[in-house]
């Protein structure tokens, strides 16, 4: 049946193609022999004009495809030059298939000049008609293939890009509440639940408030300073029991700032780089300081910390593979978010540890 | 058993050490914990001194990981004792515990569950029953640790050329002028016959980019190449040491890279 859709072909394979012209052929041909016998009554038999029918449709078949061939190849016809194809294909292949036909029913070639009588009239607009009938049905098929098809890869794509948000939101979640923490944090509550109640009862309330801000951040666009320093309390809090004394820390955010906007998630990283490459890994442990201070339009966030700090090339001195990807990412969404106005600058500090520096325009 | 087993625990986080020490307590009451050490350094220092029958090893430690502990201990262990049996104790870490597994290494997870602990005590048990020669446990957990070292990628990138700075020059040190490359703080010293530079990088970044076939580790800071061994000395207490051509220096060898100096 493509004989007459404008589809390139090559989607079917071919035997099943010429077999899918042939039935369709043979339908055409039967319902037009049968129209010729008995509408138009062209006086020859029914079985001829079945001969003439298939030699006639069979031989558009072929001069339209031929012309397809020759002017689109592989290539996608357009409507009017395809609409002069298929009428140059009905003339030449109408006029083709008497003669094959003829010859085919050895009849005499003589008759088919001169006898220009209503019948044959008939049978050329029959033919006509039946070709464009066919090929308008078959291109429309076509269109409408083709926009079912480019709704279904739109549809593809936004459920992609869906799919993406989705992963992006559930990799930012991941990197907030890491495996190794979580368990180690359960560990330390399973043994306080039997050596000390009353304080697994304070490390079960910071890590619930821990879980609840971390997941209400993750889906947030923005949150507050406050809302920020709220989680950074509680994760403080949560490594302090776990650390003992070997971590100190301190939280200094004036009142005035706790309602500023803050992108969430940007500031829980500097202090879990600070505990994972700065005191943890270092023996005697040490202190942590988060300051947040507004200057005029620009709100900075200093996070101190006496770790074990950086070599010259600003490489943590305690550095795991897969490191470095945390600050990359803030770094990116700051400049996502502020482009050249946002900025985080890490400095030595002394006599060892890192200060990271986070500043962002803030309206006054 | 006729002596009271001893226990060590090695964990940095107080309330785990803690925890640990009241189940074992509860599994196993006769097992006495001799001491619980804070970090890395004072694991190892520990175990020496107190010389206990089994070792519980946190991995993430800072000073030494657990597993940098053991192999330290593999080689300044005394040869006529008879090896601590070596548990690991290890938070969520897949990566880790699918190479326990693979290293037939004991090890608990924590949150540490009573049933898990209460296995690793009955093998322990076992183990501790039957007599055993002073070098057998050193030699079963010094496979265990050559399981763990990480595999060389067979078909990674190889170095053929070593460039180092030195000064405002970059030199060119061709793979197979290199003696040896040892592990210093932060850097990684280049050692030819002639000259050492210093590049900087990691060993463990630097072994995944040599031959395996040429460039041996024998030593946790040390990678040589084995065609610039002369020979391997092994004293009385079995411990190798290496003599290079072109090189005065001799190098140590650590016992977990000793199988490689065997006779063919």
């Amino acid at each position: 049946m493509n004989t007459f859709s404008p589809d390139p072909p090559g989607k079917i394979p071919l035997p099943r193609r010429l077999f899918n012209d042939f039935l369709a052929l043979s339908v055409v041909s039967f319902v037009c022999a049968a129209i010729v016998t008995w509408v138009i009554r062209a006086g020859s038999p029914y079985w001829m004009n079945v001969v003439f029918s298939y030699c006639i449709g069979g031989m558009i078949m072929v001069f339209i495809q031929l012309g397809r061939w020759l002017f689109w190849r592989e290539r996608r016809p357009t409507f009017w030059p395809f609409m002069a194809n298929i009428l140059a294909g009905i003339v030449l292949g109408y006029s083709s298939g008497v003669f094959l036909a003829r010859t085919v029913l050895g009849m005499p070639m003589e008759a088919m000049r001169g006898n220009f009588s209503a019948e044959a009239a008939g049978i050329w607009v029959m033919t006509f008609l039946v070709g464009v009938g066919a090929t308008w049905f078959f291109w429309n098929r076509q269109r409408v293939a083709q926009l079912e098809a480019q709704a279904a890869s739109e549809r593809a794509r936004a459920e992609a890009v869906e799919k993406q948000a989705l992963q992006a939101q559930l990799q930012l979640l991941q990197t907030q509440i890491e495996p190794h923490m979580l368990f180690n944090t359960l560990a330390n509550l399973q043994g306080l639940i039997a050596l000390d109640p009353p304080r697994a009862q304070h490390m079960l309330d910071q890590l619930i408030q821990y879980l609840r801000a971390t997941l209400k951040a993750s889906r947030a666009g923005s949150t507050t300073l406050g809302g920020e320093f709220t989680l950074l309390e509680a994760y403080l809090g949560l490594m302090a029991v776990r650390m003992g004394s070997r971590l100190q820390y301190r939280l200094d955010l004036p009142d005035a700032l706790r309602d500023l906007p803050m992108p969430p998630m940007l500031l829980q990283p500097l202090i879990e780089n600070a505990i994972k490459h700065g005191l943890e890994p270092k023996v005697d442990g040490g202190r942590i300081d988060v300051t947040a201070r507004r200057d005029g339009e620009r709100l900075s966030v200093t996070v101190a910390d006496t770790g074990l700090g950086m070599d010259e090339h600003g490489i943590a001195r305690h550095s795991e593979p897969g490191t470095g990807v945390g600050l990359a990412n803030i770094r990116e969404r700051l400049a996502a978010l502020h482009g050249a106005d946002g900025n985080l600058t890490l400095t030595a500090n002394t006599p060892s540890g890192v200060i990271a520096t986070l500043t962002l325009p803030s309206a006054p | 058993m006729n002596t009271t087993v001893r226990a060590l625990i090695a964990e940095d986080e107080a309330i785990l050490a803690q925890t640990l020490a009241q189940s074992l307590q509860r599994l196993w009451p006769e097992l006495e914990i001799v001491g619980t050490a804070p970090n890395g350094y004072a694991a190892v220092e520990q175990a020496l001194a107190l010389r206990p029958d089994i070792l519980f090893l946190d991995i993430k430690m800072p000073g030494k990981t657990g597993m940098e502990a053991a192999h330290e201990l593999t080689d300044e262990w005394p040869a006529h004792l008879p090896f601590p049996q070596i548990v690991f104790v290890t938070a969520y870490d897949e990566y880790a515990v699918d190479a326990f597994e693979h290293a037939a290494v004991d090890y608990v997870l924590k949150p540490v569950s009573d049933q898990r602990l209460a296995r690793t005590v009955e093998r322990l048990q076992a183990r501790l029953a039957k007599p055993q020669s002073a070098g057998s446990e050193l030699e079963r957990v010094l496979d265990q640790l050559r399981a763990l070292v990480p595999a060389q990628a067979a078909n990674a990138e190889r170095l053929s050329i070593i460039r180092a700075a030195v000064g405002n020059q970059i030199r060119m040190i061709p793979i197979e002028d290199v003696v040896y490359f040892e592990a210093t703080d932060k850097y990684v010293n280049v050692v030819t016959a002639e000259a050492e530079s210093l590049i900087r990088t990691s060993l463990r970044d630097l072994i995944a980019q040599l031959d395996p076939a040429q460039f041996w580790q024998v030593h946790r800071s040390l990678v040589v190449n084995n065609r610039a061994i002369e020979l391997a000395h092994r004293d009385e207490s079995g411990k190798i040491t290496l003599k290079l051509r072109g090189r005065k220096e001799n190098l140590p060898v650590s016992r977990v890279f000793a199988h490689l100096f065997r006779q063919m």
